[in-house]
């Protein structure tokens, strides 16, 4: 570890970071989004007639909580193509 | 980088021309293209795309869609068509270069302040974005980071299923890919739906000020 060069130490560093961030970059959103369904799905059981109002209001809620799995996503492939830490090692 | 960022094709006056860019215009000729003949062969079909559009963007702003529609349902039908033009191969799908979804949202955030202007006056709209003025510091990073967000999301999307679409076709190029094109094609449409709910709810909040106590007595009106 001593004598790694600061180049490849980097890299390590992004692998595993861009490796566990999206892991639980897509657990969480995954859960919330859960969570969203099981309470519309309820409530279309329980009121049939609010089903259109309901989907268009889940489908947007979904967009929401989807985008910050999408954030991630972004910012592990900045990470992974275009980081811009290793510049300073290999220019 | 192996077609993962937009390659620069030509330049015109020192202004870098990407192939996203290029392919872009070749989708507003095949879209005016595609109008001009189904006004003439089949109008109906013309007829039905548009009133799908009117209704649904009514179901979602709740109140007439016209002075809206054609902003609207012409950002529906751009980023429909833009998402799924990627299939077809040697096209890059527009909104797969950043530049394209921050573009359209900027539309956005710019129609959010003219429609409200043009509804509720200049002064009283101002008003009543800083109605106590404490909160205008949060209203303004409110506006700025739907506009990041709104863009963000159209990019991610279309991008990360190119690149898995990608991904797969380096490891298995005979079949496995398909499925996921055709998840791809569901994903654009949804995409699509999304941006177009998004920016009707964000235009419609931005008239809320007057059709609040409108939308609030109407229901009651109708229970009653």
């Amino acid at each position: 570890m001593a004598q790694m060069d600061p180049g490849t130490l980097v890299t390590i560093v992004t692998i595993i970071v861009a490796g566990a961030g999206i892991v639980i970059g897509a657990i969480t959103p995954a859960i919330a989004e859960g969570r969203a369904v099981v309470k519309a799905l309820e409530s279309i059981a329980r009121q049939p007639d609010s089903a259109g109002d309901l989907r268009t209001t889940l489908l947007i809620a979904m967009a929401l909580l989807e985008s910050t799995a999408i954030y991630v996503l972004l910012v592990v492939l900045i990470l992974l193509f275009a980081n811009p830490l290793l510049d300073r090692f290999f220019t | 980088m192996l077609g993962v960022f937009p390659e620069v094709v030509f330049t015109v006056a020192g202004i870098p021309v990407r192939d996203t860019v290029v392919s872009t215009w070749m989708m507003m000729v095949v879209i005016v293209a595609v109008v001009l003949l189904l006004r003439k062969v089949k109008p109906t079909a013309l007829e039905m795309l548009v009133t799908f559009l009117y209704d649904f963007i009514t179901e979602i702003m709740r109140r007439p869609a016209d002075p809206f529609l054609p902003l609207l349902g012409s950002l529906a039908l751009f980023v429909g068509v833009a998402n799924v033009i990627g299939l077809v191969p040697f096209i890059t799908s527009p909104t797969r270069d950043l530049n394209t979804p921050i573009a359209l949202s900027v539309v956005v955030f710019m129609a959010v302040h003219v429609y409200g202007v043009r509804v509720m006056g200049f002064m009283p709209y101002v008003r009543s974005l800083a109605s106590p003025i404490f909160l205008l510091p949060l209203e303004i990073v409110g506006q700025v980071s739907r506009t990041v967000s709104l863009s963000i999301r159209l990019f991610g999307n279309v991008f990360s299923g190119e690149i898995i679409i990608a991904i797969l076709f380096a490891l298995v190029p005979l079949i496995v890919p398909l499925p996921l094109q055709g998840f791809n094609i569901f994903t654009g449409l949804l995409q699509a739906y999304i941006f177009t709910a998004l920016a009707s709810v964000y235009i419609s909040t931005g008239l809320a000020a007057d059709s609040s106590s409108e939308s609030v007595s109407k229901p009651q009106v109708e229970e009653e």
